[in-house]
């Protein structure tokens, strides 16, 4: 009996309003994918600095004959014996693993396998590949310092910290997410607005009914619930279609992406991230009518 | 059944009070006319009983409860034990008359049962018998009040407050809507009703109180409306 007077009484709520309930959806769809995506952008990048953390290396190029860097103009190739020296002095550091030494050969090896520019590739010779000293630390933290030391040694051209590179990956990720997140915040504020709206108008078009629920001495509850739930029940319907973005954006976003990502995005985060929106979502819906119900419904 | 004692209530932004010093006793099962001009305090009196407004000195007992120590959470209970009539009806337009008389009883989570067996002997009590799935509009203004106290009365309230209810009726009309007023109060329902039709107060001989400015000027036994008028 209560059940169903209370689920007529929201379905007749929800029809009556129906353009304000499609708003109400639509606003909080959008708004908690973007905070889903955000979300997603934020645990894909602690994914990714922590694999590559473990990974990352500094690369002390050596000088070739005729390079460009300051280090080594006015003078030839790195010989043999600054090499010599040069692995002790990294070896004896106290921050570092290990020591890779790679040749030229090698290099060129590399450069052909990850370089597409057919130009570039066709008048590049083995002979302008640099040779260089592959660094592994044992605290990627320490690479700065470290970096700063090993530079302006004798036959060293640079060193780059790969750190550096990812860096300004992770960068553009960061900002990428930090717009999903504010506009997530402005469709938040958005949909509260919005659902004040929705249940303002509710309690107004059902002004008769409740004066006399009010007058025959119906529970405030059997008041208010039918507007709480109307709120709840479009908070719902919004979560879920936000969780059908975010899978369609893991599937074609995140997917796609992988390729360069090393550390794929799995559906457990996903499903997570889901859930998490879903119910930011119906508690924002829920909290926002019972707000505005206590302005709008004299109880 | 209805107690105030020194009852003073003072709107928000008026110097002048509703109801100023007033002392009623209304027993079980009488029936009382609120008589006196408008503005003199008859709604303040009925809003107050129903815990609508609270007084801002003197104290409400109804139905043996202490308005000023009831809780806003217990008010619904209170309302439970008053039925409550109007002059404008207030019934909802798109219920007919037993969806209208139902709709008292489903919110305040009555079994279905329950309500089948008791909305059909109302509506015979108020006299709408083969009227039940008529809607307001296809009724006159004196069965659209009957639908109404079948509504206020459907929950045999210990208290049923009447605020105009011939207001918008025909007089040949409110004999009828009167009678059945009667008729709840021989239920031994206690009665109030505020009225300003002196024809229905001199016909019916029932105790009368009397407002004027928010001061009780006359309380009466079998009374009549009152030379003045």
């Amino acid at each position: 009996m209560r059940a169903n007077f209370i689920f007529s009484e929201v379905w007749i709520g929800l029809r009556r309003n129906l353009t304000m309930t499609i708003a109400v959806i639509v606003t909080v769809a959008v708004g908690m994918a973007l905070l889903g995506v955000g979300l997603m952008i934020n645990s894909q990048v602690s994914k990714l600095t922590g694999f590559w953390s473990d990974k990352v290396e500094l690369s002390v190029y050596l000088c070739t004959k005729g390079s460009p860097f300051e280090p080594c103009k006015n003078r030839g190739a790195v010989t043999q014996d600054e090499k010599g020296t040069l692995e002790q002095t990294i070896k004896g550091l106290p921050d570092v693993e290990r020591v890779q030494f790679e040749n030229q050969a090698q290099a060129f090896k590399n450069f052909q396998s990850t370089e597409s520019n057919t130009l570039l590739l066709s008048v590049t010779k083995p002979e302008d590949m640099p040779e260089s000293f592959r660094v592994k630390l044992k605290d990627p933290e320490k690479a700065t310092a470290v970096a700063s030391s090993l530079k302006g040694q004798p036959g060293v051209s640079n060193v780059v910290n790969e750190r550096d590179l990812l860096q300004s990956v992770f960068g553009f990720m960061d900002t990428l997410r930090n717009v999903a997140l504010g506009i997530a915040i402005l469709m938040v504020i958005a949909a509260t607005l919005l659902i004040g709206n929705t249940v303002r108008l509710s309690a107004y078009n059902r002004r008769r009914e409740t004066g006399i629920m009010r007058l025959v001495g119906a529970s405030n509850i059997y008041i208010q619930l039918p507007f709480v739930l109307e709120g709840l029940i479009a908070g719902l319907i919004g979560g879920v279609l936000s969780g059908v973005i975010l899978i369609i954006v893991k599937v074609f976003i995140f997917e796609s992406i992988q390729t360069y990502m090393a550390a794929p995005l799995g559906w457990d985060t996903v499903a997570g991230v889901i859930t998490g929106t879903m119910a930011i979502g119906v508690l924002i819906c829920v909290l926002a009518s019972f707000v505005t119900l206590r302005r709008y419904l004299r109880v | 059944m209805i107690h105030l004692d020194n009852v003073t209530k003072v709107y928000a932004n008026q110097n002048r009070p509703a109801l100023d010093h007033v002392s009623v006793d209304v027993d079980k099962g009488e029936f009382v006319f609120l008589v006196g001009p408008s503005g003199s305090g008859k709604s303040t009196f009925l809003r107050l009983v129903l815990k609508e407004e609270r007084p801002n000195s003197g104290s409400i007992h109804v139905a043996g409860k202490d308005l000023s120590k009831l809780s806003n959470f217990k008010v619904p209970h209170l309302r439970r034990r008053i039925g409550c009539v109007f002059q404008d009806f207030r019934l909802l337009p798109n219920k007919n008359v037993y969806e209208n008389v139902a709709f008292a009883l489903e919110v305040i989570g009555k079994p279905r049962r329950f309500i089948r067996k008791v909305v059909p002997e109302v509506i015979e009590l108020v006299g709408l018998e083969g009227k039940a799935h008529r809607m307001p509009e296809e009724l006159s203004g004196g069965e659209q009040q009957r639908v109404a106290m079948a509504r206020a009365f459907v929950n045999r309230p210990m208290i049923l407050l009447a605020d105009e209810p011939t207001g918008n009726i025909d007089p040949a009309t409110s004999i009828g809507i009167m009678k059945v007023l009667d008729r709840i109060n021989r239920t031994g329902t206690t009665v109030l009703m505020a009225t300003h039709d002196a024809a229905i107060v001199d016909s019916m001989r029932k105790r009368v109180v009397e407002l004027e400015d928010g001061k009780i000027v006359r309380d009466q036994s079998r009374g009549v409306y009152g030379q003045a008028y």
